[in-house]
């Protein structure tokens, strides 16, 4: 793609509407403080929180509201969204820049920026909740995020959030965990860290996707957490690369999150890493990747072990979208599950080390107590159970299910208190405190 | 545009049981294939039938239950070939007709099919055929590994299985390599087999033949009836190689001592499996 493309792109790219949806992290949807017709500029909050785990909600572009109505939601079914036409300017609001800003003013910006991790999770609610961090971790092994995140330029700004997380979370240390074989991002990272003292880089053999969380953790400070507590019960505040970026872009260039990177891969003529404007829809950005390349059969987001299959490409790309994986037609998997044989590969596989094919058979009776008895709630939802399945039996879905049961049965969502996703009021949330790729669930 | 919406992962490895189950018949199709240099012709008679009637028993059930047919997953072929592989090669044909069905009929689709066996079906057959025909089913000769050629060729076999071990430590392996079988029954059941003949003074020649490695290869880490849990697949494997030793130790046939010992090794299986279960990384404690 030359220059003059990329900037035909830009500019197609505002001209268009873009639906945000105000429900974008794990909590109860925000209230909208815009009204119809009002005239918004970039950066301009258009949905605040009414309770302690809400995050506001970002105008992405100048223009004025059309509607604020129900949109189908890439993870939630459909939630009220903001809808705003572009006015074609590129006006924002006044951002109020910092050099190396004290911790309560890192705090504030980010609880005013709305920053969000890749599970949903608040980066604010995570600094402020009263537990004492010693460590912070920023997950450089999830292949999306790093795809999309740690291009080389984007490597000083990951360590200046790294550094203010530090800060803003009184930590002693830091590390980068990194992928084994991922040798230039390695060489890359080591050679930003030159003058910190206090920041380390791990190495681990597996894709640790943002729903691993506790295992990642175990790894690395060897700290066994249980599944409903988070890393930061053991004083682990674990990010990622894109919200590192994040940060840094709130606190020292005072911009909130209004924009991803997201890669695009599979079955489009230009795939590659788009950075896109949040409420964009999927079927714009993978226009601005050059279309599609025959026939769409399936478009995934957030990672092909364990993502989201999309039932349309009209839904807006949100802040926990990290990629977009397009499947044609033929390469959409058509199986019918046969009988379990026994062959304990996804045993193997499981890095929870729980045993997925016999919790699903059991699922599959509706013998959910033997479910539970075999830990289904350990289940990390990595999706590799059902990846070398020999008789592609509908593993990590049965785990869900009885996931979802267990929950109604055993009235999880009380312990949970507010954190539960009550929009769609299935309990997807399940008790598991970090979902699936998606985020918000 | 027609999107499919379906539950993650959405890709596979490309391992299906199809592959697992016809890798396996592969190999023992080889082995088949050099025994005809120790016996002749005649046991491709004996491969047929038995395999047929595996088949056709297989087809007849599911027809008549009306269940769709899964003769192409090659289970049914793989227990008439094993069948076939464990019964001396100038016996009536008839017995490997009536193994086959009792194997198919009753140890296999009377549990529940495939994946839901207690026993593996062709051992359990095997069992039943010299309990009943002990006499007819009996082999005339006893493997002997006297030289390193023995394991390329053993003119001295008895039974299909024992011609060639090399076939089957080729074949192990790959499926090994492949991942089609687990890795920690082979190398338990072989190791401990090793280890307690050489405690007990026994002579490895009669101990290492190629039912041995029938058993280590393809019948002990047959996926149904062997635990699913880690530490259980550990079990199992050194349970197996203690028990071969022992009954060859006390009846000097460490031939039917394989076959009883993973008899009897399936038997217990459920029971390794319920004192082995794992422990999650992420447990949440009591």
């Amino acid at each position: 793609m030359t220059t003059e493309d990329v900037k035909k792109v830009k500019d197609k790219e505002v001209r268009k509407q873009v639906v945000i949806p105000l429900l974008q992290h794990i909590g109860t949807v925000c209230e909208p403080i815009v009204d119809k017709k009002t005239e918004v500029l970039i950066g301009q909050k258009i949905g605040e929180g009414n309770d302690e785990f809400s995050v506001p909600v970002h105008s992405s572009t100048a223009g004025h509201v059309v509607a604020i109505e129900e949109r189908p939601h890439p993870i939630c079914g459909s939630v009220p969204s903001v809808i705003i036409e572009s006015n074609e300017t590129n006006d924002t609001i006044e951002f109020k820049t910092s050099k190396n800003p004290p911790k309560e003013y890192i705090i504030s910006a980010l609880k005013d920026s709305g920053v969000v991790e890749l599970n949903g999770y608040s980066l604010y609610n995570m600094l402020t909740s009263e537990k004492l961090i010693d460590t912070v971790l920023i997950n450089l092994s999830f292949s999306g995020d790093v795809s999309s995140n740690c291009a080389p330029e984007n490597i000083t700004s990951i360590i200046e959030g790294m550094n203010l997380l530090i800060k803003a979370s009184d930590a002693q240390q830091g590390a980068f965990v990194i992928q084994k074989d991922d040798r230039q991002l390695i060489s890359a990272i080591e050679s930003g860290l030159f003058e910190e003292a206090d920041i380390e880089i791990f190495t681990v053999e597996q894709n640790y996707s943002p729903s691993m969380a506790n295992l990642l953790t175990y790894e690395i400070t060897g700290m066994q957490i249980p599944n409903t507590c988070t890393p930061l019960d053991a004083g682990v505040l674990l990010s990622s690369a894109s919200s590192a970026l994040a940060v840094r872009k709130a606190v020292l260039e005072g911009i909130p999150q209004i924009t991803v990177n997201v890669t695009v891969r599979g079955a489009v003529h230009n795939p590659g890493v788009k950075n896109v404007r949040i409420g964009t829809s999927i079927k714009e950005v993978i226009d601005s990747c050059g279309g599609y390349s025959g026939e769409p059969g399936k478009i995934i987001m957030n990672g092909i072990f364990s993502g989201t299959a999309l039932s349309t490409d009209e839904v807006p790309v949100i802040k926990s979208t990290s990629h977009i994986i397009v499947q044609s037609s033929d390469e959409v998997l058509h199986e019918i599950p046969g009988p379990c044989i026994q062959c304990a590969r996804c045993v193997d596989v499981c890095p929870a080390n729980i045993l997925p094919g016999r919790i699903a058979s059991f699922a599959d009776m509706g013998m959910h107590d033997e479910c539970f008895k075999l830990h289904v709630n350990s289940c990390v939802e990595c999706g590799l159970c059902v990846y070398v399945c020999p008789s592609s039996r509908h593993i990590l879905q049965l785990i869900k299910y009885s996931k979802t049961v267990l929950q109604q049965l055993l009235k999880y969502e009380d312990e949970l208190g507010s954190s539960g996703c009550l929009i769609c009021e299935t309990p997807c949330l399940a008790s598991t405190p970090f979902i699936s790729n998606g985020g918000i669930l | 545009m027609k999107l499919t919406v379906s539950h993650p992962s959405h890709i596979r490895e490309g391992v299906t049981i199809k592959t697992i189950m016809w890798s396996k018949i592969v190999i023992l199709l080889i082995l088949s294939l050099t025994s005809v240099a120790v016996f002749g012709l005649g046991v491709l008679a004996l491969l047929l039938v038995s395999v047929l009637a595996a088949v056709l028993t297989e087809a007849g059930i599911q027809k008549l239950t009306n269940q769709e047919l899964t003769i192409q997953d090659g289970d049914a072929v793989l227990i008439g070939l094993i069948i076939a592989l464990l019964l001396p090669p100038d016996i009536k044909l008839w017995i490997p007709v009536v193994g086959a069905f009792f194997a198919v009929a009753l140890v296999k689709h009377a549990f529940g099919g495939l994946g839901s066996t207690l026993f593996n079906p062709a051992i359990a057959a095997w069992v039943f055929m010299n309990m009943s025909w002990g006499a007819l089913t009996g082999s005339k000769s006893i493997p002997h590994i006297g030289e390193y050629t023995d394991l390329l060729m053993e003119f001295g076999a008895g039974r299909m299985a024992e011609v060639s071990s090399v076939v089957l430590i080729i074949g192990g392996l790959y499926l090994m390599y492949k991942k089609y079988i687990d890795w920690r029954i082979p190398l338990f059941y072989l190791s401990s087999t090793i280890i307690m003949a050489v405690i007990l003074g026994e002579e490895l020649s009669y101990v290492l033949t190629g039912m041995l490695f029938l058993g280590v290869f393809i019948l002990a880490p047959d996926p149904t009836t062997s635990p699913i849990t880690k530490n259980g697949r550990i079990i199992y494997g050194l349970l197996c190689g203690i028990m071969t030793v022992i009954y060859g130790y006390l009846t000097y046939n460490y031939v039917v001592a394989v076959l009883y010992t993973i008899f009897f090794a399936n038997a217990v299986a459920p029971f390794i499996e319920k004192n082995t279960f794992p422990k999650p990384v992420n447990e949440v404690p009591k």
